[in-house]
């Protein structure tokens, strides 16, 4: 099975395929880097910048991102 | 093929193949492991036959399953006497119920039922390796592997419900392992009925396991996602049920205690120091673990394992939180041990392929010069297998120094007691929220255990005392859960002053302390209004006993 060329996401022979889940990666490690960072600017309240903590979470949100990123070229090989 | 080439080989054969030496190093593997399996044993029969406390909480967890021996929830308002209550889901005292009705209230088989779920966990890892690579000898090391964690060995036989947790995670993943691929439909609904009640079994023994219920259907969704959505649906709505039925039983105080005031103060460096820890300990593990998280990524498709391990790593980050600790590792362990023991089946029985893409090609480019030399990194790697594992038994040394046959071994190794009561113990304490458990209780510690319940029992009417066990073989009311009672006050959520009054109208004859786990207002009220008589040392703690002062302290905020 691999990922549908029709895009049917809910067809019972749907599977992800590599650069699907590289695309998602990719975006949710941008999209998860980017929320760490408003926690600052939106908590106006927080002092002492970016604690050990969320410096850690942005490096595993880049670290998905740079992940996905490696798997969009594997193609329709399924995930 | 000529004679004479025959002979050449059979002259520069070497004694002892790559495959024997790899037998004799796997089967020494698994003796030291077999070894740690014998400590485990030892160390579950000492905890079994000991009647009081040995980890912090443990007898609140005897009184849970007490409460639901009684068809009654532990989960109560604690601003009212006994202010006692719960922040643990039910499943594993519900499992422990039926043993108060045939054997009254005891540790021991909550210990046993502990110690009984770690060793299915290994048994299910091993059938998980055996099943994914073929090599039984390799599977029977995963398994002692787990059992040889220094954190599995500390938490397995105790009256808790985290390894039952793990027990259920571990079956899930193995079960649900190949569901996509089983043709036949009604099969397959059973066997993904079977393992997402298994995942909500663990969920509902501890909360820790919604990360093995985030692994498990992002695995899902990524294979077949239609499918992960419907049963999806199912499980929310079922899940869903059971917490709603709870909370409206308990007149919202479920959603309170377990939930609400489980939200604790995070302590960045205790994660970082845990996870060090873990890593210390289980690297030999851990390495060739991520490696095949890593091939599955780009070779092959990804395991349910490989999403599980990666669940279970990122939720070990939660080992921060005040009160969690180096347990909150123990389901990344077990998952450890799976995908580790797959990887080296693989590299034993040569089972990687690696399919055309552009890494494949990059790759094939920079190790074609190396191509002669395959054979030769096979052999290397068949010895490496086996050393690996007997690497791992290196760094989770732990043991008694002064109990044959143990004793010949620490001698032999030059290793001294770093540990209560003669232990050795390779996972010190680097971090807070380490457990200082894992030596062996001894009749000195019995015999204070038993020393303090003569305390109480001369002692009319209620006593307040920080572990359970000794007012339940006292025969007296076990009033607060003090872990909870804080929890809830470092939350805003525990209205002290009953408990306040009662200590300052000196109702408790007498008040037992250890770690002093009350909320700061109750320590200071009971500062002000008892005094500490005795201390009596039990299993490497110092119990405080404490009787009403002639003239209570004044209070500062009064004046």
């Amino acid at each position: 099975m691999q990922e549908s060329k029709k895009g049917r996401m809910f067809s019972p022979d749907f599977t992800f395929s590599k650069r699907l889940l590289g695309l998602l990666m990719l975006i949710s490690g941008i999209g998860a880097f980017f929320s760490i960072l408003a926690i600052d600017l939106i908590d106006v309240g927080r002092e002492g910048g970016i604690g050990p903590a969320q410096q850690i979470a942005l490096a595993a949100a880049l670290l998905t991102s740079v992940i996905g990123l490696t798997l969009i070229p594997l193609g329709d090989h399924p995930a | 093929m000529t004679d004479l080439t025959l002979s050449v080989r059979a002259k520069n054969a070497p004694l002892l193949s790559a495959l024997t030496i790899h037998r004799i190093l796997m089967a020494l593997a698994l003796l030291v492991l077999l070894g740690y399996f014998t400590v485990y044993v030892g160390y579950a029969q000492n905890l079994i036959a000991f009647p009081f406390d040995y980890d912090q909480g443990e007898g609140f967890e005897l009184v849970d399953t007490i409460l639901f021996s009684r068809g009654e929830f532990p989960y109560k308002n604690t601003d009212l006497y006994p202010f006692y209550s719960s922040n643990y889901p039910p499943l594993f005292h519900v499992i422990a119920a039926p043993f108060v009705w045939i054997f009254g209230e005891a540790y021991w088989y909550g210990r046993l039922l502990g110690f009984i779920g770690t060793l299915i966990t290994a048994l299910a890892i091993g059938c998980a390796v055996r099943r994914a690579g073929g090599n039984t000898w390799i599977a029977a090391a995963s398994g002692f592997a787990f059992l040889a964690s220094n954190t599995v060995y500390h938490i397995g036989p105790l009256f808790r419900q985290h390894m039952t947790m793990v027990m259920f995670e571990t079956l899930a993943v193995v079960i649900l392992c190949g569901v996509n691929e089983i043709e036949d439909k009604r099969e397959r609904r059973c066997v993904m009925l079977a393992g997402l009640a298994m995942i909500l079994a663990a969920g509902y023994t501890k909360q820790l396991a919604i990360a093995t219920a985030v692994g498990v259907f992002a695995f899902l969704f990524i294979r077949q996602p239609r499918r992960a959505v419907l049963y999806g649906i199912g499980f929310t709505l079922v899940g869903g049920a059971i917490f709603v039925w709870i909370n409206l039983a308990t007149e919202g105080q479920w959603w309170l205690q377990t939930i609400a005031a489980n939200v604790n103060e995070f302590i960045p460096d205790q994660t970082f120091g845990l996870y060090r820890l873990w890593f210390g300990l289980h690297g030999f593990l851990i390495i060739p673990a991520a490696l095949l998280v890593i091939y599955e990524l780009y070779f092959a498709r990804l395991s349910i394992y490989a999403f599980w391990f990666v669940a279970a790593v990122a939720n070990a980050a939660l080992s921060g939180k005040w009160g969690a600790g180096d347990s909150y590792f123990a389901t990344a362990i077990a998952a450890t041990c799976i995908l580790s023991g797959i990887f080296a089946s693989r590299v034993v029985d040569r089972m990687w392929t690696f399919p055309p893409n552009y890494l494949t090609r990059a790759g094939s480019a920079l190790l074609k010069p190396f191509a002669p030399l395959r054979p030769a990194l096979h052999s290397a790697a068949l010895i490496a297998i086996p050393l690996i594992y007997l690497g791992y038994g290196r760094a989770v040394l732990h043991l008694p120094t002064d109990i044959a046959p143990y004793s010949w071994i620490a001698d032999a190794l030059g290793v001294q007691p770093n540990a209560l009561n003669n232990f050795y113990d390779s996972a010190g304490r680097i971090a807070g929220g380490y457990a200082d458990i894992g030596h062996w209780t001894t009749q000195a510690d019995m015999d204070a255990g038993w020393q303090i319940v003569e305390r109480i029992r001369a002692t009319p009417g209620d006593v307040l005392s920080e572990e359970a066990a000794f007012n339940l073989l006292a025969g007296k009311t076990v009033i607060t859960n003090p872990t909870q009672l804080l929890n809830l006050a470092n939350n805003g959520m525990f209205d002290s002053s009953a408990l306040i009054a009662l200590i300052e109208a000196q109702h408790f004859g007498l008040i037992v302390l250890r770690a002093q786990f009350y909320p700061i207002d109750v320590l200071q009220a009971i500062d002000r209004n008892y005094e500490r008589t005795e201390a009596i040392p039990m299993n490497g703690f110092e119990y405080i006993l404490m009787q009403p002062r002639a003239v209570p302290l004044r209070n500062d905020s009064d004046s």
